[in-house]
Parts: C-alpha cells; sequence; structure tokens
C-alpha cells in the first residue's frame, strides 16, 4: 500500500515555481529520505502534504486519503524551524499537541509521560519549556510528533540544530518506528543521515525530482571507481572508462581506475583472470551518497 | 474529541492566567473597593476639633457657642437635603427645608429647623418613606467642640495663659495620651473697648470658617455693647447688633433627580471603560502569545494539527474569555462590596448596579461588550500574525490604539454632560466606537430602535471584518521576511494574494 503518493504535483508562489511537477510514491513502512539543498522545494512539498499549503496543480494522497486536518490524529510532524511555548511545562505541552491530534486527555499524558521517561527527562515532566537546556527541548519537540504513534512521521530537516547525543536519539527513535511499522518520510541536506537511515530516496533541485530509487540505484548512477595495484595499465580491459597512475613501487605501479556508469567491477575482476593480468591489489571504492548528491545536482545546476 | 478550538481557547486562557500582569490588573479593583471604606475610616477619626474658650466676662462663650451650633446645623441640614435628594425621601415632607435643594440656608431657617425637631425629627419622617435597602442617613461628626474651660485656666492672667496654653495645644511627647486642643480662644473682659486683643492659640492656620464665626460673634458683642454704652436699652442693643439684611437666593428650579441620573449612568460608562481597559490588556497579552507562537517557529507545528482557523477562533474564544473572566470578577466584588459595606462606596455603587436589574439592559450590555471584544481582539490577532516581534507589532498597534482609544475621553465627557446629544449618537452608529458609545450611554436610556439598529449595524462589521482580517491571518501566518505595507494588507483582504 501506498502512504504517500504526490502525482503531478506544481505549487508557485507568485510568478516563482517552488514545485515542478513532482510525483513520487512512498510504501507503507518505509523509510523515505528527500534530499536537496537549501531552496529546493523540499519544505513546500512537505507543507502541502500536510495541508498547511495547498498546492497549484496535481494531487496528494496521505494515507489514502486527500490532505487535511482529519489526517492529524494518525500523522506527525517536526518542521524544521522547532519552538515550544515557554510558559508550558514539558509534559503539558507534549499533552497539548496529542490532544489537537484527536487523542484523549488521559492518554496524552500517559503516552508524553512514558516518552519523556525513555528520553530520560521524566524527571522534568512539570519543568517549564524556558527552564530546559537546548537539548532537553529538543527531545521534547521530538516526542510532540510522535506521541500519536503516527502511521506517518513527517521529519523536515530533522538533524539540523541537535547535538550530536540526540542526533543518535532521533535516529535510534526513527528506527524503533520503522520497526513499528510507521512510514517515515524525512528531509535532509546532510547525506550521512540518510545514508544510514534511507530505504528509499528522493533527490530534488529547485523543485524538481531529479532522481527516485533505493541507495544502490543511486550510487549505480555514478561510474564506480577501484584503485588496482598491476604491472601494466587497464587501459583497454573491458569498461574501464579512464585509468591514472598515482605511483610506482617494486616495477608495481598503483592505479585509480574509472569504470562506464552501470558496469559491475566484478565483471573487470573476472576479465583480468581470464585474461592473466597481473594484480596485487584489487580494491573497489564504493561512492558515497554525499558523491551521488554532487553528481546529479552538480550535473543539473550545471545545465540549468 | 475535544474541539480543537477549545483545546486552543483553553491553553491561551492558561497562558494568560498565568502571568503576573493579569493577576495585577484582575485584583486592582478589588484592592481599591477595600481600601476605600478603610481610607474613609481613618479620614473620619480626627474630623472635630476642639476649642477652649477662655472668656472672665461670661458673655463671650455663649455667644461664640450659640454661633458654632448654628454653623454645625447648617451643614446638618445641607447633609440631608443631599440625602434626601439622592435617594428620593423629599415627599416624607415636600415642605420640609431638606427638600429644597441647592441653596443657601439663613440663620432664620436653621433656626426654624431645629425648632421644627432637627435632624432627629427629618430622620423621623424620611424613615417612613424610605425603600427598605435606603441605607441610613449618618450624621457627620460636628466641626467644632467646646470643651470646659479647667478653673486654674479659667482665673488665669494673660501671662500666665501665654505660658500654659502652648502646653495645651502642642502637648509634650510625656503628655500625648491626653487629647490635645486644637484651639484656645482669649477674650479679655475689656476686649470692646478696643484695648485689649482677643488672643488664639493654634497649632497651625485656623479655618477661614471659625475665624468668620468668631469674628461676626464678637463684633456683634461689641456693637452691643457700643449702642448700650450709648444709652440704648440692653434688649433693643443686642438686637440692632444682629441686625442683617434678607438676602433671597434665586435658582431655576433644579433638574429632578440629576444626581441620581449621574450615579446611574456611572456603571454603563465604568462597564465601557472597563471594557476598553481589559480589551487592551487581554488583546496585548494575546498578541503577545502569537507573536511567540511566529518568532518561536511554533506556528507550523500547530498548523500541522489544526486549520488556520481553529487556530484564528480558538484564539479569539480565549481572549474573550478572559477579558469576560475579569469583568465577572470585577463586578461581583462590586456587588459584593455594595451589599457588604456601607457608606460612600456603597451609596455610590449601589443606585449605579441599579441598571443590571433590568433584564434588557444588562442583555444589551453584555451584548454590546461581547461585540466589543470580538471586534478589537480580531484586530489584535491579525496584527500578532503579521509580527515576528513585540516591536514589529507595536508599529501597527500605535495607531490602532489610537484611532480606538483616543476618542473614549470625548465619549464619556459627552455621555455625562448629554447622553443624547448628536454628536454622542453619531458616535454610536461608527461600529468601531458603538460598543463603547452605548454602553456609556445604556444607563441613561436609549431608544429601543437605537439599540436594536446600531447592534445590527455592528453585527455586519464584525462579520465583514473577520472575513477580511482572516484572510491576512491565515496568509501571513507562515510567511517570514518584511512586514506587510498597507497595499499588501489591502490586497490580502481582498484575497488577490497567498502565501
Amino acid at each position: 500500500m501506498t502512504a504517500l503518493l504526490l502525482d503531478s504535483v506544481i505549487k508557485d508562489f507568485g510568478d516563482k515555481r517552488a514545485v515542478d511537477d513532482l510525483s513520487f510514491a512512498v510504501r507503507d513502512g518505509e523509510v523515505f529520505g528527500f534530499l536537496g539543498g537549501n531552496g529546493a522545494g523540499k519544505t513546500t512539498s512537505l507543507r502541502m502534504v500536510l495541508d498547511i499549503l495547498r498546492p497549484s496543480a496535481g494531487r496528494i494522497e496521505v494515507l489514502g486519503r486527500a490532505p487535511g486536518r482529519e489526517n492529524s490524529p494518525e500523522l506527525g510532524f517536526l518542521p524544521e524551524e522547532r519552538g515550544l511555548y515557554r510558559t508550558m511545562s514539558a509534559l503539558d505541552t507534549i499533552t497539548y499537541f496529542g490532544r489537537l491530534k484527536g487523542m484523549s486527555k488521559g492518554d496524552a499524558r500517559r503516552e508524553g509521560r512514558a516518552l519523556l521517561e525513555r528520553f530520560e527527562l521524566g524527571s522534568s515532566a512539570n519543568t517549564r519549556i524556558e527552564r530546559l537546556s537546548k537539548g532537553m527541548a529538543q527531545k521534547v519537540q521530538l516526542a510532540t510528533a510522535i506521541v500519536n504513534a503516527p502511521r506517518l512521521l513527517i521529519l523536515d530537516e530533522p538533524f539540523s540544530g541537535l547535538d550530536p547525543v540526540n542526533q543518535g536519539l532521533l535516529e535510534l527513535e526513527i528506527q524503533r518506528l520503522s520497526k513499528r511499522g510507521a512510514t517515515i518520510v524525512f528531509s535532509t541536506h546532510v547525506m550521512q543521515h540518510a545514508e544510514r537511515l534511507c530505504d528509499r530516496l528522493l533527490l530534488l533541485a529547485q523543485g524538481r525530482k531529479l532522481f527516485e530509487g533505493t541507495q544502490d540505484e543511486a550510487r549505480a548512477t555514478l561510474p564506480a571507481r577501484l584503485s588496482l595495484t598491476a604491472r601494466e595499465t587497464p587501459m583497454g580491459l573491458p569498461n574501464v572508462q579512464a585509468a591514472t597512475a598515482t605511483g610506482t613501487h617494486d616495477g608495481w605501479t598503483e592505479w585509480d581506475v574509472q569504470l562506464a556508469p552501470g558496469s559491475d567491477p566484478g565483471d573487470l575482476l573476472q576479465a583480468c583472470t581470464e585474461r592473466g593480468f597481473a594484480l596485487r591489489r584489487f580494491e573497489q571504492n564504493r561512492p558515497s551518497l554525499h558523491d551521488v548528491f554532487l553528481h546529479i545536482v552538480g550535473g543539473e545546476e550545471r545545465r540549468a | 474529541m475535544t474541539n480543537p478550538i477549545l483545546l486552543v481557547a483553553a491553553r491561551e486562557f492558561r497562558q494568560i492566567a498565568a502571568t503576573r500582569s493579569f493577576w495585577i490588573t484582575l485584583l486592582i479593583i478589588p484592592f481599591a473597593l477595600a481600601i476605600g471604606p478603610i481610607a474613609s475610616h481613618f479620614m473620619r477619626q480626627s474630623q472635630t476639633e476642639t476649642i477652649m474658650v477662655i472668656d472672665p466676662s461670661g458673655r463671650a462663650a455663649p455667644a461664640i457657642a450659640k454661633r458654632l451650633d448654628l454653623d454645625e446645623q447648617r451643614r446638618l441640614l445641607i447633609e440631608l437635603s443631599r440625602y434626601s435628594d439622592s435617594h428620593d425621601l423629599d415627599k416624607a415632607d415636600p415642605s420640609a427645608l431638606w427638600a429644597r435643594h441647592d441653596r443657601y440656608y439663613t440663620d432664620a431657617e436653621v433656626e426654624a429647623f431645629v425648632r421644627a425637631g432637627g435632624v432627629e425629627r427629618a430622620k423621623h419622617l424620611m424613615q417612613r418613606v424610605a425603600a427598605p435597602d435606603t441605607p441610613p442617613f449618618e450624621e457627620p461628626d460636628p466641626a467644632y467642640r467646646i470643651v470646659p474651660t479647667p478653673p486654674p485656666i479659667a482665673g488665669a492672667s494673660p501671662a500666665e495663659l501665654a505660658r500654659t496654653l502652648p502646653a495645651l495645644i502642642n502637648p509634650p511627647k510625656s503628655q500625648r495620651d491626653t487629647e490635645p486642643l486644637d484651639y484656645a480662644i482669649y477674650v479679655p473682659a475689656d476686649f470692646a473697648g478696643g484695648r485689649a486683643p482677643v488672643q488664639m492659640w493654634s497649632d497651625g492656620a485656623p479655618p477661614g470658617s471659625l475665624m468668620g464665626a468668631l469674628q461676626d460673634t464678637l463684633t456683634s458683642v461689641m456693637r452691643a455693647r457700643f449702642l448700650e454704652a450709648h444709652g440704648l436699652a440692653a434688649a433693643a442693643a443686642e438686637t440692632a447688633s444682629r441686625l442683617a439684611p434678607l438676602i433671597a437666593v434665586n435658582r431655576p428650579p433644579p433638574g429632578k433627580g440629576q444626581e441620581q441620573v449621574a450615579i446611574r449612568s456611572i456603571l454603563p460608562l465604568l462597564v465601557s471603560y472597563l471594557l476598553l481597559m481589559s480589551l487592551m490588556l487581554s488583546g496585548s497579552w494575546m498578541l503577545q502569545g502569537t507573536v511567540e507562537e511566529r518568532s518561536n517557529k511554533l506556528i507550523e507545528t500547530v498548523l500541522a494539527c489544526i486549520s488556520p482557523d481553529q487556530l484564528m477562533y480558538g484564539k479569539l474564544v480565549g481572549t474573550v474569555a478572559v477579558g469576560l473572566t475579569m469583568i465577572a470578577f470585577w463586578v461581583a466584588c462590586a456587588i459584593g462590596a455594595a451589599f457588604a459595606s456601607q457608606g460612600a462606596i456603597a451609596d455610590i455603587l449601589r443606585p449605579a448596579l441599579a441598571p443590571l436589574s433590568q433584564p434588557s439592559v444588562a442583555l444589551a450590555m453584555i451584548y454590546y461588550f461581547l461585540a466589543g471584544y470580538l471586534m478589537i481582539s480580531m484586530i489584535f490577532l491579525t496584527i500578532g500574525a503579521m509580527s515576528d516581534s513585540f516591536r514589529d507589532a507595536q508599529s501597527y498597534l500605535s495607531p490602532v490604539m489610537l484611532v480606538v482609544a483616543m476618542p473614549f475621553a470625548i465619549i464619556a465627557q459627552a455621555v455625562l454632560h448629554d447622553p443624547s446629544s448628536l454628536a454622542v449618537r453619531i458616535m454610536s452608529w461608527i461600529p468601531i466606537y458603538t460598543p463603547f458609545t452605548m454602553l456609556a450611554r445604556l444607563g441613561a436610556g436609549v431608544p429601543l430602535w437605537e439599540v436594536i439598529g446600531c447592534g445590527v449595524t455592528l453585527a455586519a462589521f464584525i462579520a465583514i471584518e473577520v472575513v477580511l482580517l482572516a484572510r491576512v491571518f491565515r496568509a501571513t501566518l507562515l510567511s517570514a521576511g518584511s512586514k506587510p505595507n498597507l497595499a499588501r494588507i489591502a490586497r490580502l483582504m481582498r484575497g488577490r494574494e497567498t502565501e
């Protein structure tokens, strides 16, 4: 089943097109990364999903329904720019947002208390937000987003501004919710988080989708790179696009090799064996998502 | 599931109720009501001043005592007249002197009043026609009391008096428990001859009324003695010394029940003023809350759960609830004070609360109060939605405050002067002034068609206001950057632009 569907969605602000013909689907139970630089249209897209903004054209489905506040009992949302009511206590804050999402007062308080205990804030439940440290307030903010055990959790740049301890806590929470079957969509421009968490991801630049798929599919868009130590040049072997010598030692040369996009390094290894091509080292360099992002978005920007 | 509007309203209410300024504002009025009677109690304590007259001849002292008593009775007569007027008791004896108001009572009239039984007789007559809840007439403390002169002082020489009297007027600390004397007057036996001066000892400047009474009395005594010395019989000399022209004071007939109307119109005017006060306060509290939501980046979290309209109505309901709580608390305190206390405060409050006993007036007051609250709160709310900081808000707020609050002083003046003057009636039809003006006017009676007409106009204005300002509220709630200017606000109101 599809937890979230965007179909040819367009959003214009005056003359400016913020989201341009965006289509994608997030399957139930997936952790879906929404990647893009600043101004790529991530926040606008998420706001449309939450019905804070209305699309200029196109169709959105959230848990099988049109966007609207009637979905809020099953949604969790952590915005990029976060804040809390300074004079409310931690527990009251979580309870308030739980009730706004349709929970009963008793349930919201019970769940709020349990979350605070889990986040090691049990003793600060009745402390006003303004007396909490920034890190503690960030935990409270996360608790307000997940107090209703949402089926779909939407996180807008969730790691920005978090200290390393809370970044770890958030990753654990995302994994925990995912295990319980929740669908998680999060936007970020820090690729390491996406690398650790995402099942699938979408790359956005200037409001347009550049890529949608798994991490492996994303990496396959980049030519594979190898480090070889050989007696002869690897140029002429199948799928080798470029080879640069980086050093020589006892008659052996170190080569930095670039394969044709989509080709498998295993095929090259097989060819070497069959041809009796002497190798002392064969090391595959997996491209990072960061490289993929720079490759795809950078290529798009060069074209723009 | 609780309605989100009520959840927002309850949170808004709790946030405001948790502020110190809310409680200070709430308790100011009961505090003022409590402090009033206490202050007046203390002020009453040393009202009567004591006078000692040293009069070796024995002729001046009785004359002074008689004169002071006459002045005292005149004062009582004036107080009785006011009491009778404000409690509508003239019907007890329409021919009585106290039933003739706002006039100067001559010596002869005051003497006639005393002969007819004085205060006791008047109280007895009034009691027969007084309504059950009329407070009893409280006689003010006499202005002066003549204390007996101790024999050692009565027989003392002027030089001895000059030594002993200052100690009585201003006793040393060790004798502070004895009641101090306010004035001592020495009238030498031969003062009429003009050789020995009348002497007075006093702790401060003696009041003009006392000096006047003393001067008058002693002048009469001097004149009588002079005439006697020139061969006039003692009785004739006495009469001649008291001759005075009769001066009739003519005034147009006093406006019937003028004082009553003035007092009755205090409550509506007061409510109107309270509306303004509590509105400005709770409005700015709410504004702070909205600015906080915006500047703390809270708004997006809230809007993910509820619609902008639910947020807006919730805030409006919360603010109106704060205002109503304050007013209800104040009115309850006033009612409590009116029935629990005696004296001046109760006298003013009781008739002032009288309009509340008429259901139609009370209903109209509640309507105009609520409508006024809604109208102004909506403006505050929109300003809050457009502002990133309280300083931003201030630049919108100042002109709004000026337009809304400034004419209040004019309204109050005009209503007190003439509640049905043309200016006041015109103001009643300008929606942003309708609630204040109508609330202020209601106590003095407003034609029904005007109450309904202004009420309908106001309701229509508020409906249009809410539709237009809600557009601005929705559009600006999430927008960052520069404050919208007037032209942009107008475009947002027309729905030409959305974020």
